[in-house]
């Protein structure tokens, strides 16, 4: 079973970084163009000497195989714009990005468990509407808009969070939370209404579950049944969105990233693509892939560990 | 020809006067609004314009005026300058690396630049150039040898001590450097030498009476210690732990986050009265890409100063309340480029009618630039000694009925280079970054030009990388490029002999003389004067070299311009310095062009 995993994850990932590796190399422009000024590159000989240093003149399947060789070994290249080992790169701004995505994920179940299950237990109600009805709007919102009103309340009027920037953990706890609030409920909020829904419709359909109507008989009282009984076996989907939106979040921060000036990896994934900084592309978009499959690939694990009928099966 | 730069109190005057304008530059884009544009009012609060520089050869006795002053619209600091404190800042973009040979620097990166790197030379409040961490420097004859003597007990960062055979190392780098090495081919550098413990000779392959221009900027006016260029890890390791002698050291940085710069506690220049400076204790820079986010850090107090170099920002930074703006208009200017090989951008009756048709302010207006940007004809601003009243006069203004006129009479012509059929419309195709106020802008041109009933518009739009290169178009070992209509920005301070060289050089000159060409128009005659600008420090004489290429090229509008693109550093309240920072003769330096900020003279007024 695991075997078989994980020979999916690596057929994944190479399929990933083949394509990634094609889609990079149709990008129009030259690297060379953003590496070189237009003064220097009637330079032939300082160009010719660039390219090869790059591998810029090697075919292209020769250079994804000189490209795989050394990726299998952790080592993914140089950046083109700034030579900074792309690796590096990686590992220095995956703490933030990660810290951004899952700050978000966890405001967003902190905000959306209570609502769905309040929704699903006030079925058909006023309250059900009003929630089902704030969800809708908040998902129309798109998080650049919603961030921009954040900074406008929290940082311009009120002054409590700064605008952008970003303190790393190391530096400061305190600042580290108050960076990380804004671009986090940011994200959050769309995240809430998607979570909120998927928690209230299987809610809805465990709380007609016989074993929940065995509970209410014995006079339980609701919110244990609804916290005890019911959430946990209404999480199974809930558990599969959040598995799938963490590999999602971390490459997806690009918006946020920029808007609120945090040095993460969707930021660096920009720039490289407005740079042509193609093995700097290549290598946020591998890393990105293969977070995303081995996340869900612990998310099926995690299925097991909920739902003891998954373990029984396999 | 003995040339030397005056020292404080004595005023010799340099040569090779100023500003102005080099093509090139950044494309439209991320630096900014590309063609903006123009503007109505903007105070103009020049800085006392300092005595005149002079030569001790030349007769160029008259003090050029400039393009470089500094534009404001705050009044100045009530108090002077009060040592301590901190700025923050926030720029438009993060630096690729602090490296002055090997990283592609704009705006934001010499910000930080000129915080830990000095240069050699730099510009005084006319444009003129001064000596700065050199102390003098004198040509031969035909400006081929040109020896300069270094300002003495001078340190870097790590301790080590600026000495002649620095500058010899240095350049050993810079033959190698991706950013230095195509700037040593254009100023004909061929040798560098140490000649005394502190005197340098620098040898050219031929004349060049402009090569201190070279010297007061990145990549090879910028002074690092060649340990830092030694070998790849010392390369790639000063990328983020750059060695100068600048007033700032980098203490830390977090690419992309902040890059905090200290206090050089031996920093060697003190200001008028002594006091030594930087006067902040530290300043930290903070890359926020994002204009509208940038201006809220400022407003809210998350940085006190920001950079912008888009005109709908000035407008909004101007109904901030609580803030500094050192505004700056000088040579820069927003506009396009036809390339001329290809129909029907081939006949200048097209190129001058389409141009004739355009309307600059409605374009400023599209640009936000409405009261920010000044109109331009011409790669100098009206303050610059090259600027030219007679191109002013030749340059079209928006009549809708002549540029039909010129575009019918191509349309009529049986010998029309498109290959259509006489009566025809024809098809131009205009593109410019997807910026939304650059895409407003070319609407406006769009919709002229159509109501004409004579062309068939279509827009296009591609990210700066790819726009520059297709314009560049070096990819196919050729600099033609593929591009038709292309938004892209004109004009510097720098002095513009060695942009205006390549600029207009031949695109079809195999040895690359046109690789800045990016229209692919080319003038014999007219290239001839651009060649003879190059060969004398008279200014006036250059003035009339370049007068006399701009009369042709007005005729033959391979190029086009939209507006002034007017910058900005915003601070908080009491930050100041920016617009009033000195040279070692204690005389006026440039102020803040290109919202670049010398960091090193900005202080906290005093309550």
């Amino acid at each position: 079973m695991l075997a078989a995993r994980l020979v999916r994850l690596v057929a994944t990932i190479l399929v990933v970084s083949f394509v990634t590796f094609m889609m990079v190399n149709l990008l129009p422009g030259d690297p060379i163009n953003a590496l070189v000024p237009p003064e220097a590159q009637n330079n032939q000989e300082f160009v010719e000497q660039l390219r090869e240093e790059f591998g810029l003149n090697d075919p292209m399947m020769v250079r994804y195989a000189n490209w795989l060789g050394d990726a299998v070994t952790g080592d993914l290249g140089k950046s083109v714009i700034t030579s900074q080992p792309v690796a590096g790169e990686i590992w220095r701004r995956l703490p933030i990005t990660a810290e951004l995505a899952l700050v978000a994920i966890g405001f967003s179940l902190f905000i959306a468990i209570p609502l769905g299950t309040l929704s699903a237990y006030k079925q058909g109600k006023r309250v059900d509407q009003s929630i089902s009805a704030a969800a809708q709007v908040s998902l129309s919102i798109p998080n650049f808009v919603l961030g921009l009103l954040l900074i406008y309340v929290f940082a311009m009027r009120l002054q409590w969070l700064p605008a952008t920037g970003w303190t790393r953990l190391t530096e400061s706890v305190s600042g580290n939370i108050k960076s990380v609030i804004l671009p986090a409920l940011s994200l959050a909020l769309a995240e809430v209404a998607v979570y909120t829904r998927v928690v209230r419709s299987d809610m809805i359909s465990t709380l007609q579950e016989d074993y929940i109507l065995s509970a209410r008989a014995k006079g339980l009282k609701d919110r244990f049944i609804l916290f005890r009984h019911a959430l946990r076996p209404s999480s199974l989907t809930l558990i599969t969105v959040v598995g799938l939106n963490v590999g999602a979040l971390i490459g997806g921060t690009v918006v946020i990233e920029t808007l609120f000036a945090i040095p993460g990896l969707g930021k660096r994934l920009l720039d490289a693509v407005f740079q042509r900084d193609f093995l700097m592309i290549q290598g946020i978009t591998v890393f990105v892939a293969v977070v995303y499959v081995t996340i869900n690939t612990l998310v099926d694990i995690i299925y097991m560990l909920v739902d003891p009928r998954i373990r029984k099966k396999v | 020809m003995n040339m030397t730069l005056r020292k404080r109190g004595t005023g010799m005057r340099l040569t090779a006067v100023l500003l102005a304008a080099v093509m090139v530059a950044t494309a439209c884009g991320s630096d900014s609004d590309d063609t903006s544009p123009s503007a109505t009012t903007v105070a103009t609060e020049t800085t006392a314009a300092p005595e005149a520089p002079e030569t001790t050869t030349a007769p160029t006795t008259e003090a050029p005026a400039t393009t470089a002053t500094p534009t404001t619209t705050t009044e100045a600091p009530p108090v002077g300058p009060a040592q301590g404190g901190d700025a923050s800042v926030g720029l438009e973009a993060e630096a690729p690396g602090l490296r002055p040979w090997e990283d592609t620097c704009s705006s934001p990166c010499y910000n930080m630049m000129a915080a830990v790197f000095d240069k050699l030379f730099e510009q005084y409040a006319d444009g003129s150039y001064g000596a700065f961490l050199a102390e003098s420097i004198s040509a031969n004859d035909d400006f081929t040898v040109w020896t300069m003597n270094l300002r003495p007990d001078v340190v870097f960062h790590d301790g080590s001590e600026l000495t002649a055979q620095t500058i010899v190392d240095m350049f050993v780098v810079h033959q190698t450097g991706a950013q230095s090495a195509g700037v040593i081919a254009s100023s004909k550098l061929i040798n560098v030498e140490a000649t005394g413990d502190l005197e340098v000779t620098y040898t050219l392959s031929g004349t060049n009476a402009i090569f201190v221009a070279n010297l007061s900027r990145a990549p090879i006016g910028m002074v690092f210690a060649p340990s830092t260029g030694a070998d790849e890890d010392a390369v790639t390791a000063a990328a983020n732990a750059p060695i100068g002698t600048g007033p700032f050291m980098v203490d830390s940085r977090d690419v992309d986050n902040k890059t905090v710069m200290v206090r050089n506690p031996n920093y060697w220049m003190s200001d008028s009265f002594g006091t030594q400076l930087p006067y902040l204790d530290s300043v930290t820079f903070h890359p926020i890409p994002d204009e509208g986010t940038r201006l809220s850090s400022l407003a809210s107090g998350t940085v006190t100063a920001m950079q912008s170099l888009r005109q709908a920002s000035i407008r909004d930074a101007r109904d901030t309340e609580g803030l500094w703006l050192f505004e700056h208009q000088g040579n820069n200017t927003g506009g396009g480029m036809f390339n001329v090989t290809v129909a029907p951008y081939d006949d200048a009756r097209v190129r001058k009618g389409l141009i004739t048709m355009s309307n600059q302010a409605a374009t400023i207006e599209a640009l936000g630039g409405e009261g920010i940007s000044l109109p331009t004809t011409q790669l100098f601003a009206s303050e610059s000694p090259f600027y030219s009243e007679a191109i002013a006069a030749a340059y079209p203004t928006h009549d809708m009925a002549a540029g039909s006129a010129l575009v019918q009479e191509y349309i009529d012509d049986p010998d029309r280079s498109d290959g259509l059929a006489v009566g025809e419309k024809i098809s131009v195709t205009l593109s410019c970054p997807p910026d939304p106020t650059l895409i407003a802008a070319m609407q406006v041109s769009q919709v002229l030009w159509e109501a004409s009933g004579l062309v068939d518009v279509e827009l296009t739009g591609f990210d700066q990388a790819t726009h520059i290169g297709m314009a560049v178009g070096a990819a196919d070992g050729t600099f033609i490029g593929t591009h038709d209509i292309h938004c892209w920005r004109w004009g510097s301070e720098d002095d513009p002999a060695a942009g205006m060289l390549s600029g207009f050089g031949d695109p079809f000159d195999p040895s690359g003389a046109g690789a800045l060409n990016f229209s692919n128009w080319y003038d014999e005659e007219a290239y001839g004067y651009v060649v003879e600008a190059t060969l004398t420090d008279d200014v006036a004489e250059r003035a009339a070299l370049y007068e006399k290429f701009g009369l042709i090229m007005v005729e033959a509008m391979p190029i086009y311009f939209s507006g002034g693109t007017a910058t900005v550093i915003a601070t908080a309240e009491g930050l100041g310095g920016l617009d009033s920072w000195e040279m070692p003769d204690g005389e006026a330096g440039i102020g803040h062009p290109s919202a670049e900020g010398r960091w090193s003279q900005a202080y906290w007024a005093a309550e």
